[in-house]
């Protein structure tokens, strides 16, 4: 068995400490340096794909692959060493939960993934305000904002951050990513809210968020 | 035939006058009577005449009684937050660790207000139309209720990591859960709806079903002194029906949108009740034709099942949902005429 299915297989049993022993052992031989890029990151995109295509996976085993990354990103600080080393550094971005949802779940694990994936994350937290996320947004220069809604009436609460990234000329500039169960269950919401993108899940989040900072450089370059 | 006897007769099987309908309209009530949220969800009486509203406007074959499952982590201790179209619900949980709960005291249903509330609801509820239309009370399986005192992703870790942990906090909720659910029968709830958090396809694997959820959930249930009906959480829930089948007190199921309305008739076996639907958002979402006739389609599928109902999945019927789009749930129900079987 590839190692990548012998980790899905240990975040599947929900053995945390069985699927760090693994990375573990992997990388005794091979490197800490090459454990994000070779074996968490391409495991982590399998088990997304499993997710949103067939639902093979639940909220329970995706929470045990966050965890396990959770881990990795902190032996890889430990040994001083940066945690997207072998990759370029990416963002940043701001992520929160919209005002009145208090939600987080979906969140947090957004951030494990893009963290995951070298993202530096500015994590608000819940029952975040348009304007807190717009002002978060324009002081560390983000081009990312992400802002999570579980159900339909927090959801439209979106619209006041589209509202305010348009109100101070940053369309264009900041993109808009939206997600949550809500957005699952119903098509069309996202353009509604006025979101940029959406994703289905939080592993498929990191792949929006690239898509989306790629756009936001094209559109402040009127490509 | 009143809504008792129509639920009743669907329960046994029989011809009816027409399919019973059961959207879930508890927050709705609030928005019929002009009701700011807070009062709809802490005054029992404030809410009872928001449920006679929705009776006159809508007449449901059930009426529900208030779903508010983060007054219950309120009674707890746990910070709530009253919304302007939202139930409560939990700004900060009041434990933080597995640990914590060693000193933790559960309420006392007999005093706590935030308790009392959910059962004066429902006497007062049974009081006015218990004769004629049957009263549901809303309140998530014992192994879903750590969420609302812990918060869901402790109370995941916990059963994920911890199992002797997640056993300790069971054995402290089981007792105080099966008091208040009895204290529910007690008031006069017609039954008890359980969303089945922790047994969601969408949110634990069937291994943590059977070997956690379901026991702890056929221990309270052989316990319980009234009927249950178990939810889909308002997500997908047919990969993981088998396991829910052959519980003490359990007489019907409801499943998501998106299940398979004859594989899950094929699943729970012919006598069980089952009630399916459009989700409470995607209803808020539709034009009233679009409603109708996306509700005709599930009313012809299910055309020889004498034991359906006519539902939504998902919480509550979303606060913007246009009055008609429920009132086009009645129009194809009742274009169906009788059900004789």
């Amino acid at each position: 068995m590839d190692i990548h299915q012998a980790l899905i297989e240990r975040i599947r049993q929900g053995d945390r400490m069985g699927a760090n022993a693994l990375l573990d052992a992997w990388a005794s031989e091979h490197g800490y340096e090459r454990l994000l890029a070779e074996v968490l990151d391409p495991t982590l995109i399998l088990i997304g794909e499993g997710w949103r295509s067939s639902e093979t996976f639940t909220l329970a085993e995706v929470y045990v692959a966050a965890k396990v990354a959770e881990d990795v990103l902190s032996k890889i600080a430990a040994r001083r060493k940066p945690p997207s080393e072998g990759q370029p550094v990416k963002g940043p971005v701001v992520i929160g939960n919209i005002e009145e949802d208090f939600h987080a779940l979906g969140r947090r694990m957004v951030g494990i993934f893009l963290r995951t994936d070298g993202w530096i994350v500015n994590d608000l937290g819940n029952d975040v305000p348009a304007a807190e996320f717009v002002d978060k947004a324009q002081e560390v220069g983000a081009r990312v904002i992400g802002v999570s809604a579980m159900i339909m009436t927090t959801a439209r609460n979106i619209k006041s951050v589209r509202e305010e990234i348009d109100r101070r000329g940053l369309a264009g500039r900041i993109q808009l990513a939206v997600g949550g169960a809500v957005f699952r269950v119903c098509p069309g919401l996202a353009e509604e809210v006025g979101g940029d993108g959406t994703a289905p899940d939080a592993l498929d989040a990191v792949g929006l968020f690239g898509r989306l900072w790629e756009q936001s450089i094209r559109k402040e370059a009127g490509v | 035939m009143n809504s008792i006897e129509r639920i009743q007769a669907t329960l046994a099987g029989r011809s009816l006058d027409r399919r019973a309908i059961a959207p879930v309209l508890g927050l709705y009530g609030a928005k019929l009577t002009d009701c700011p949220l807070e009062t709809y969800y802490t005054d029992p009486a404030a809410y009872a005449r928001g449920q006679s509203a929705v009776r006159e406007t809508f007449r449901p074959d059930v009426l529900c009684a208030p779903l508010a499952f983060a007054s219950i982590g309120a009674a707890f201790g746990s910070e709530l937050v009253f919304l302007d179209t939202l139930p409560p619900n939990l700004r900060r949980p009041v434990l933080q660790s597995v640990e914590q709960w060693d000193s933790l005291v559960p309420p006392d249903p007999d005093v706590h207000p935030r308790l009392l509330y959910f059962r004066d609801a429902i006497r007062l509820m049974v009081a006015e139309h218990g004769g004629e239309v049957p009263i549901a009370m809303v309140i998530p399986i014992p192994a879903d209720i750590p969420a609302v005192i812990m918060g869901l992703e402790t109370w995941l870790e916990t059963v994920l990591f911890d199992p002797a942990g997640a056993q300790r906090v069971m054995d402290k909720i089981i007792p105080f859960y099966v008091r208040l659910v009895n204290g529910f029968f007690a008031a006069g709830a017609t039954f008890v709806v359980m969303p089945c958090g922790f047994a969601s396809p969408a949110i634990v694997t069937r291994e943590i079903v059977t070997s956690f959820t379901r026991p702890i959930l056929a221990k309270v249930l052989a316990q319980l002194r009234g009927p249950v009906v178990l939810h889909n959480v308002g997500a997908p829930i047919l990969a993981h029906l088998d396991l829910l089948t052959g519980l003490p007190c359990v007489v019907a199921f409801i499943v998501d949108q998106r299940d398979d309305l004859v594989q899950s008739r094929r699943v729970l076996g012919p006598d069980s009740v089952l009630f399916g639907g459009l989700d409470c958002a995607n209803i808020a979402q539709m034009t009233a034709a679009e409603v109708e006739d996306r509700c005709r389609l599930i009313l012809q599928d299910r055309r020889q099942d004498a034991h359906f109902v006519l539902g939504t999945s998902g919480p509550d019927v979303d606060w913007h949902t246009p009055p008609e789009n429920i009132h086009a749930m009645r129009k194809a129900a009742e274009s169906f005429g009788r059900i004789d079987v």
